[in-house]
């Protein structure tokens, strides 16, 4: 019983994740971040099997940090993405699998475009401009075919999450608590999805207050790129 | 007194010199010149193939009539022994023992198509440097073994930095340029390049720098395809990616004539003048 | 033999070397107290798992472990309330004693809180054997990691030793779930690691058969600025509920104190007698209650 979404919008991504965690029918709590911050422009929402799923997060992340140490600069969302379902697609094909589904946000520094990728656990990846896994998928995928469009601001962009979630308190029978955030070109950003303009909220206060940490980046890498 | 020290890699001598690398080092100052020079708009590289003769049959080599002549997409993989393409956005002029050059080639190109594999993009450029300076370093450590005798200049794209220009020697050392030059004459060509080297060159700018220091530092007058690879990186104009270039000879002897440092064989000067020959493109190299 | 590839990946002669290491590592610490066969970064070497193809299937066949077979012949000792909750005082750690394989009550006085040390405590549910087995490997790797890093381990870390090992067996029929408390650098603290290899940070946990009855007790009672004696009650209380309504759990309670100088044992409930207890006092409170209520109702009764 869980519930993600992401959605890009014209430069920013945002990624959206319930906070429950439990063991069959019990909720032994309701406040677990299930949101891994990858790099500075790159974070994942992951969902599947207990144990597995925090196993298969820390490994994701701790080989950014490496290729991160190692090159001085992070893996680019496209090649994060390729890199998360290959080692998938090995596992599946392994003696013990890991079942994990996530959702991979990230913003490409080099082209100022954001992206988001769907990955289950057979290795199956989708480049998408929205989507959702677990039991989001029943009812907010038809609202953002609905609300969604090309170039959304962040206003926009919010608004369309605020209504996925809406629907999935209305019809799920499930209560889910909600932890998101957004990912532009100044990194990754924590938002209150439960207050009336989070937008406001965040342009109003300093970009470091609501700048969710990355794991020690070595160098600034904010202007990595040089197409930009 | 040296000779105790020599046989083996791994031991240094009492001054603290590792004598089989530097004897490597020493293989590739003897070698064909390899020289290249990066600008905002591409780079550009020049080598000087030291395997001639008329007697040489070319026609099984890239690019030969046996496989198909000028122009066939066997050319793709480079000219056969100097330059060669070690992934789309990479490639690489060698000086040194041709052998052991051609085993640090196909090491490349797996690494390179590993990466691709793994992260679906094309290798940065230092990573595949430093892919293969580990594999070069390693042999100066573990005993038994003899260092690779190449060094090798790499010109590369990729999205994070831009164009980027690499050196590396037989001890595993590598270092980026933005002029530079490996093999015989390396030292002289080096001044030359430093002295003639300005910011901003155009990539027009770049190849005649690279051709006119490859005249000066090779030993004939007159520069001609037989003689010299001739390679340039540079983006495509209309996608943005990463474009490589290995020239054929008779685009190399063009672009000689047009810079007036050769380009036509001396034993065809006569028959091109009866034919007629040479085209759109003007004899000028008959004046230099 | 002197090919560039053993040469270059040394891996083999590397594992050998340190297998040997491992071993007169073992010996220096003289006796290993029956735990000789582990290794020093969790997991065993030569731990036997059934010599079959599909160990989980087999343990399911003939253990009631996985509960979709309770006609199974061999029934694991399991079925209990735990729970443990952080407060302005500390961490309560509170469990009940009966141990059950299958309807029989195997025993009434098991420890269901394991003493890692002076500063750590972990709670037993699920398989007794494993985590009986784990719990005190974990108190070795604790006690390990004081005297190479002279500093207490932290709670966090603790925890991660066991649900790193757990999940090295995951799926092959282990059957935990556990609290680690303490308290360290960072205050009081709890984890929660399982046999899924789950392993969850928080302020209040209950695990076992009876849990649902207990949190129904303990998340109505629960705040932060309860005083110790308020703590204390509350997490008995909420043992006496489950210990009544759950069959798997009961006979006696134990209770346990965490504060910043280690924990404490506050003592040892029997279940039957407190729950009787706690009845008549509702009903003394409710005729208390009804008899004042009355009083207040009726103004000529007072008068008289």
């Amino acid at each position: 019983m869980e519930c993600s979404f992401g959605l890009t919008g014209k430069d920013y991504v945002l990624l959206c994740s319930d906070m429950s965690a439990g063991r069959s029918i019990i909720r032994m709590k309701s406040d677990e971040n299930k949101i891994k911050t990858l790099g500075p422009h790159l974070a994942m929402a992951y969902g599947g099997e207990p144990g597995d799923t925090n196993n298969f997060a820390e490994y994701v992340e701790r080989n950014m940090r490496l290729y991160h140490i190692r090159n001085h600069y992070p893996l680019l969302p496209e090649s994060a993405s390729a890199w998360i379902r290959r080692t998938l697609a090995e596992s599946i094909r392994s003696r013990k699998p890991y079942s994990v589904n996530l959702l991979l946000a990230g913003y490409d520094t080099t082209t100022t475009k954001p992206h988001l990728y769907w990955i289950d656990y057979l290795g199956t990846k989708a480049v998408v401009p929205y989507a959702a896994h677990g039991m989001g998928v029943y009812v907010s995928l038809s609202t953002m075919d609905k609300w969604w469009f090309n170039d959304m601001n962040k206003r926009e962009g919010v608004d369309v999450l605020k209504k996925c979630i809406d629907e999935v308190k209305k019809r799920i029978t499930v209560h889910f608590n909600f932890n998101c955030i957004l990912i532009d070109k100044d990194g990754i950003h924590h938002i209150d999805i439960e207050s009336e303009d989070p937008i406001t909220e965040l342009e109003s206060q300093q970009p470091k207050e609501t700048l969710v940490d990355a794991p020690n980046p070595p160098l600034d890498i904010g202007n990595v790129g040089v197409t930009a | 007194m040296a000779r105790r020290y020599d046989s083996r890699t791994t031991i240094f001598s009492p001054e603290g010199r590792l004598f089989q690398v530097e004897y490597a080092m020493e293989a590739i100052s003897h070698a064909g010149t390899v020289l290249a020079v990066l600008s905002k708009e591409g780079i550009a590289m020049a080598a000087e193939k030291k395997v001639t003769g008329k007697l040489l049959d070319l026609s099984l080599a890239p690019g030969g009539e046996g496989m198909g002549g000028e122009g066939t997409e066997a050319w793709m993989g480079g000219g056969g022994e100097k330059i060669f393409l070690l992934n789309n956005n990479i490639l690489a002029g060698l000086a040194g023992i041709t052998s052991d050059a051609n085993s640090l080639v196909n090491f490349a190109r797996n690494s390179a198509q590993k990466h691709l594999f793994t992260y679906d993009e094309d290798i940065p450029v230092e990573m595949l440097v430093q892919r293969l300076c580990d594999m070069k370093q390693g042999y100066t450590q573990f005993g038994g073994l003899r260092p690779f005798g190449v060094a090798l200049l790499y010109m590369g794209w990729d999205p994070i930095y831009g164009f980027q220009l690499y050196q590396s020697d037989p001890s595993g050392n590598y270092s980026g340029w933005k002029a530079t030059c490996i093999g015989s004459n390396h030292s002289s060509a080096s001044s030359l390049l430093k002295q003639d080297y300005k910011e901003d060159l155009t990539l027009e700018e770049a190849k005649s720098l690279c051709l006119k220091v490859m005249s000066k530092t090779m030993d004939s007058t007159k520069l001609s395809s037989e003689k010299l690879e001739f390679a340039t990186m540079t983006l495509h104009p209309q996608t943005k990616q990463p474009l490589s270039k290995i020239y054929r000879p008779s685009e190399l002897d063009g672009l000689l004539r047009d810079l007036e440092l050769g380009g036509t064989k001396e034993d065809l000067i006569g028959a091109m003048e009866g034919t007629g020959g040479g085209g759109a493109v003007g004899n000028v190299a008959i004046s230099t | 033999m002197n090919s560039v590839l053993t040469q270059l990946q040394p891996h083999q002669s590397r594992l050998e070397e340190y297998d040997e290491l491992e071993h007169t590592d073992a010996a220096a610490w003289g006796s290993m107290a029956g735990f000789g066969n582990l290794s020093r970064t969790g997991g065993v070497q030569g731990m036997s798992v059934p010599r079959v193809s599909d160990p989980t299937a087999f343990l399911d066949l003939h253990t009631d472990n996985m509960s979709s077979n309770p006609e199974a012949k061999i029934k694991i000792a399991h079925g209990t309330t735990t729970l443990a909750f952080k407060f302005q005082g500390g961490v309560i750690v509170a469990v009940d004693s009966r141990a059950t394989a299958g309807s029989y009550v195997a025993s009434g006085t098991v420890k269901k809180v394991i003493e890692i040390n002076k500063f750590l405590l972990g709670t037993m549910a699920g398989g007794a054997a494993d985590c009986q087995y784990w719990e005190t490997y974990l108190g070795m790797q604790c006690r390990l990691y004081e005297l190479r890093n002279k500093e207490r381990i932290s709670v966090a870390a603790a925890s991660k030793i066991l649900s790193n090992i757990v999940y090295q067996y995951k799926g092959m029929g282990l059957s935990m779930g556990t609290m680690v408390c303490g308290w360290d650098k960072t205050g009081p603290q709890i984890f929660y690691v399982d046999d899924d290899g789950q392993r969850l940070k928080g302020n209040l946990f209950s695990v076992g058969s009876g849990s649902t009855f207990a949190y129904g007790v303990l998340d109505q009672g629960y705040r932060w600025d309860l005083t110790d004696e308020e703590a204390q009650e509350l997490g008995r209380r909420s043992i006496i509920a489950a210990g009544h309504r759950d069959a798997y759990s009961g006979n006696t309670c134990n209770l346990y104190h965490v504060k910043q100088e280690g924990w404490d044992f506050i003592g040892n409930y029997d279940v039957n007698e407190l729950w009787y207890e706690y009845e008549n006092k509702k009903k003394a409170d409710r005729e208390i209650a009804t008899a004042s209520a009355a009083a207040a109702a009726s103004p000529m009764a007072v008068e008289q």
